[in-house]
């Protein structure tokens, strides 16, 4: 079976140590894999090179059998990345920051009208359905809502964007349990219900709390910046989690 | 949207309005420009430049615009760069726009310009004495001490010659410099309030106050004439004659020369307003001791 | 051992010991010659002349400027907003992958910047001949430079989270720079540039008193020629549109509401265009004829020779310590008179005080202050002191105003007078953005010292308009560099010294001139 995603001895150069320190790993297609350890661990750091936010120092990320480098500005519309500080533009309102996620598929022109009119607002509002926010928002400023709706606008411009892969770090720390579930439920598309809306089948997600880990096929854990353990969720024992929290 | 067109014409406009707004407009016809250094006060050089204007636009047929300009360098710039054709320069102005545009034309001269004097005036409070000679200059040492603009040739040049020649340095004056009113009118007005006790300008505008009593003079007196020397005159572009037709130079200098008092009343005034019963013929060479001098005092390079 | 410890507010006060050197010369080197017309021009305030045809002068005069400014306004927001962009870090990251191009751009920015528009306009003349286009170009070029540094300072310290987001979501530069980065950025353009606006007008009045057309020519000519109701009917004037044009900055420095933004670029944007539509059919100005007349340019040998001509070193120490000192009375009195005056009337009368200091332009200041004085380098300090002094009293009230007063009603309920509340309670909390200000005023001052250089008799700006009324292109040549390479530097110290005081430059950069 052929990797979606490949780090091959992927290392990144801290200010003292290595945040990240000689990692290989596969993803295949249609897996979905948490990544876990504690704060510090290197998890945004392993997300920020996998996602090509960051080059690594040494090493190389391959996606789809091309260098993530070698990607053109358009391809980088399958890989999708939700952050924990959701990086909405502030100043747009919810439509626009929801558009700004198609902005690949279109040209400046579009980009600019999306400034200046209302544009697909029923796609948007569908979206907004999906991720349970109230459709009376959909004009409001983004920097006028709370945590919580923001973060329901960023999973929302993540779907827009129809990504083929999703990454996401820590999306779920301080949020309230019944968005979590619903975060969940809409990024691994477990029960296959939301076919239409979600095309991404490979997913990695960093979590802060190991307890979500029972919905993913695979768990990755790091310390120090290194894979402490690589296993499937079935496989895994209570006692192996506790010791990458405790130590 | 209603915004987009909004934005749309507000486009559209402010393009019409810039484009519309900022070319320039071209002149069509050859049109003669003329002008002065501002040695007088701007009102006086307009009332009798736009007269003079006409006259020359009767006599030669050509439509005449006056430019105003505000400073003496600036008038010799806009001889340098075509932008006057025809300027009324005084003595050091007038060699340094030739020095700067070879082959500019001495069209003439007013009868008082070959025998130019300038005077040094006091405040009476002062108690300066008459200068009998040369000598007495150097009473003027720890004076407050004022010329004229930087670079006019009655209110500076030929003022720190003489100075230069009885063997006063410009350093001497109290406050270590002197200072430079901008205009012979501003000399007058700041030795009569005291400002300055001594300044030096142009014979010819301390007469025409005197007579008119546009400054008042009550606490000012004269106290030295300067030996004379030449100063103002016409300077033309060289090639006035391509742009308005053969000989029109030589038409230039006729039509000065020609100015009669009792010709017409319109030449009658502009005489007066120049000070002048006529204009004679002038030439390069009556201007070559005030270059030396202008290379002297290094307002020449 | 206790040791010194001295904090910004009294960092903030101190430079005002400036003025008691200036002053010190000033009363050396009195004379009561000229009293008489001082008199006459502070009666001359009440009595202006009334005149049609002084209106009439007046008027057209402030016609010119405003036609002057309105283009220049318009053209170096354009410019500056496009090389701001350009030279914008972020945008050349985003853009191209490498900072190199933006760095490129903000170095070469440096030049045009370092001259002031006064000599740009006097060499600008020298190369096209008398138009009207003289000024505009000499505002548009440093202010272009001024704009854009601004802009891209602005750029720069955005949040660009965002636009990362959004570029790695595969949008192309140019639209993902258009949605991140937009929105942000026109609130900021809007209050900049509108600053701007009242900084235009200041050069435009400034050119004009060096003979280049508009109300600062006939503030000079009524000046010069002693008519001090003439000069005071232009200077009421120029008071009314200064005022209307400062009640409308503090209006587009606030936060404006979209409504506002639109009304705004409907209303006030279209007559700020057609100002010169309006105006350039009334024979009034002179576009003259434009063309280009290099200057000759000079060997390296006369380079030299007019290196070693010149007292470099005089007029370089002459021109910092101007410097030195108009700073040093600019920065310190403000603070100083707020302190010792801090009540309701002191406020008012100081409003007044600062109006009137902005409203004269520093070399007719000068010009007045020499008729009872000697030439001196402490006349041009304090005229362009003092002029200053307006500029910075202004915007010291305007940011004390914004701010919330919660720390001074902590120290009111401890008893304090009322000196000791405005300066532990009001002043301590803004001095270290006052100061950061302050270095960059500093800055402006070096540049700023060429328009009163002439009257002083002293320093680069006056051997500049010396050399350039002998025609000497080499000595000027010379002399330019050298003031561009002193200007330089000064940039580089007043940048380290504001980022000393100021952590966050964003907020007060708004309000650079």
């Amino acid at each position: 079976m052929k990797a979606k995603i490949k780090l091959i001895n992927v290392s990144l150069k801290g200010v003292h140590n290595y945040r990240l320190k000689d990692i290989s790993l596969k993803i295949y297609n249609g897996e979905r894999v948490a990544l876990v350890g504690k704060s510090g661990a290197g998890k945004t750091s392993l997300i920020s090179t996998a996602n090509g936010i960051i080059s690594p120092d040494n090493g190389e990320v391959i996606i789809e059998d091309f260098a993530i480098k070698s990607l053109s500005t358009k391809q980088k519309v399958k890989i999708g990345t939700l952050w924990q500080d959701h990086r909405l533009v502030e100043e747009l309102n919810v439509n626009q920051n929801i558009n700004s996620g198609a902005l690949a598929r279109h040209g400046s022109l579009w980009a600019i009208k999306n400034l200046i009119s209302e544009l697909d607002v029923e796609e948007c509002l569908r979206l907004m359905r999906v991720v349970e926010l109230s459709e009376e928002l959909i004009f409001s400023r983004v920097s006028e809502l709370s945590g919580g709706q923001r973060q329901r606008v960023a999973i929302a411009r993540l779907l827009r964007q129809r990504p083929e892969i999703i990454f996401a770090d820590e999306p779920f720390s301080n949020l309230d349990p019944k968005l979590v579930e619903l975060g969940l439920r809409i990024l691994l598309n477990r029960d296959n219900s939301l076919d239409e809306i979600i095309t991404a089948k490979t997913v990695l997600i960093s979590l802060h709390r190991p307890e979500l880990i029972s919905l993913f096929d695979r768990v990755i854990a790091i310390n120090k910046g290194e894979i402490v353990m690589d296993e499937k969720v079935k496989d895994i024992k209570e006692k192996d989690l506790e010791s990458i929290y405790i130590e | 949207m209603d915004i987009q067109n909004q934005i749309k014409k507000l486009t559209c406009y402010s393009l019409v309005i810039l484009i519309v707004g900022s070319s320039p407009k071209t002149i069509a016809q050859q049109r003669l420009s003329i002008g002065a250094i501002p040695d007088q006060s701007p009102e006086r050089l307009n009332r009798l430049f736009n007269l003079l204007s006409k006259e020359i636009e009767n006599e030669l047929k050509v439509p005449v615009k006056y430019i105003p300009v505000t400073n003496y360098t600036a008038a010799v710039s806009a001889f340098r760069t075509g932008s006057i054709d025809l300027i009324w320069f005084g003595g050091l102005t007038g060699v340094q726009a030739r020095n700067q545009r070879p082959g500019a034309k001495v069209i003439a001269q007013r009868d008082i310009d070959s025998k130019f004097r300038s005077v040094f005036i006091a405040n009476k409070s002062s108690e300066l004495k008459q200068i009998r000679t040369m000598e007495d200059l150097n009473l003027l040492k720890g004076k407050r001490f004022t010329f004229g603009s930087q670079n006019s040739t009655s209110g500076r040049l030929m003022p720190q010659y003489f100075l230069k020649q009885a063997g006063v340095k410009i350093n001497e004056f109290a406050g270590r410099s002197p200072g430079f009113s901008g205009s012979h009118d501003t000399t007058i007005a700041l030795v009569q309030s005291g400002s300055y006790e001594v300044g030096a300008l142009n014979e010819q505008v301390w007469k025409i106050n005197k007579k008119e009593k546009r400054i008042p003079i009550s606490k000012i007196k004269v106290i030295w004439r300067t030996p004379t020397y030449h100063d103002y005159h016409w300077l033309a572009q060289p090639n006035l004659d391509e742009r308005f037709g053969n000989g029109f130079t030589d038409k230039l200098k006729i039509f000065f020369i020609g100015m009669k008092a009792n010709k017409s009343e319109s030449q009658r005034k502009v005489l007066d307003l120049f000070g002048a019963k006529r204009f004679v013929r002038a030439s390069e060479k009556d201007y070559s001791k005030i270059e030396q001098i202008g290379r002297e005092l290094g307002k020449i390079k | 051992m206790r040791k010194l410890h001295i904090t910004s507010p009294i960092i903030a006060i101190i430079p005002s010991i400036a003025i008691l050197g200036v002053i010190a010369k000033l009363i050396s080197t009195f004379h009561a010659g000229g009293s008489s017309l001082i008199l006459d021009f502070a009666y001359s305030a009440i009595t202006p002349s009334v005149d049609p045809l002084v209106i009439k002068a007046a008027i057209n005069g402030l016609k010119l400027t405003l036609f002057t400014t309105s283009i220049s306004w318009g053209l170096s927001s354009i410019i500056g907003l496009f090389l701001g962009i350009l030279s914008s870090r972020i945008v050349s990251r985003a853009t191209f992958g490498e900072e190199i191009i933006s760095r490129v751009i903000r170095c070469l920015l440096c030049i045009p910047r370092s001259v002031h528009e006064l000599i740009w306009g006097l060499l600008i003349i020298q190369l096209v001949g008398l138009s009207i286009w003289v000024s505009i170009i000499a505002l548009v070029i440093p202010y272009s430079a001024i704009n854009a540094r601004v802009i891209s300072d602005q750029i720069d310290n955005f949040d660009t989270k965002p636009l990362l987001a959004i570029r790695n979501s595969g949008a192309t530069p140019l639209s993902a720079l258009l949605t991140a980065l937009l929105f942000k950025l026109i609130p900021t353009m809007v209050s900049y540039f509108g600053y701007r606006l009242e900084c235009t007008f200041r050069g435009a009045v400034i050119l004009g008193i060096f003979g280049m057309g508009g109300i600062g020519t006939e503030l000079e000519l009524t000046l010069k020629s002693l008519e001090f109701n003439e000069m005071w009917t232009s200077l009421w004037f120029l008071a009314a549109l200064m005022f209307l044009i400062e009640a409308l900055i503090n209006k587009s420095s606030q936060e404006l509401t979209v409504k506002e933004l639109r009304y705004l670029a409907i209303f006030i944007l279209p007559i700020l265009l057609l100002i010169p539509i309006l105006f350039s059919n009334e024979n009034l100005v002179n576009f003259g004829t434009i063309g280009w007349h290099p200057i000759p340019f000079p060997s390296s040998q006369e380079l030299k020779t007019a290196f070693y001509e010149l007292p470099i070193l005089n007029l370089i120490s002459r021109t910092l310590i101007l410097t030195v000192l108009s700073a040093g009375i600019a920065i310190g009195i403000p603070p100083l008179i707020m302190f010792l005056w801090p009540g309701k009337n002191g406020k008012r009368v100081q409003t007044i005080v600062w109006f009137f200091l902005r409203l004269i332009p520093p070399p007719l200041t000068a010009l007045l202050i020499q008729l009872t004085t000697f030439p001196s380098i402490a006349v041009g300090a304090l005229a362009l002191g003092c002029h200053n002094v307006g500029i910075l009293g202004r915007l010291l009230k305007e940011s004390i105003k914004n701010d919330d007063s919660s720390n001074k009603y902590s120290i009111l309920a401890t008893g304090a007078d009322a000196r000791t509340v405005w300066l532990y309670g009001i002043f301590s909390k803004q001095s270290n953005r006052y100061l950061a200000y302050s270095a960059y005023r500093t800055d402006v001052l070096l540049r700023e010292t060429s328009i009163v250089g002439l009257i002083g008799g002293t320093g680069l700006g006056w051997q500049i308009i010396e050399s350039l009324s002998s025609f000497d292109w080499n000595q000027l040549i010379i002399l330019v560099c050298i003031y561009s390479t002193l200007t330089i530097a000064g940039e580089l110290i007043s940048d380290k010294l504001r980022d000393h005081w100021l952590n966050d430059r964003t907020q007060w950069e708004f309000s650079l001139g």
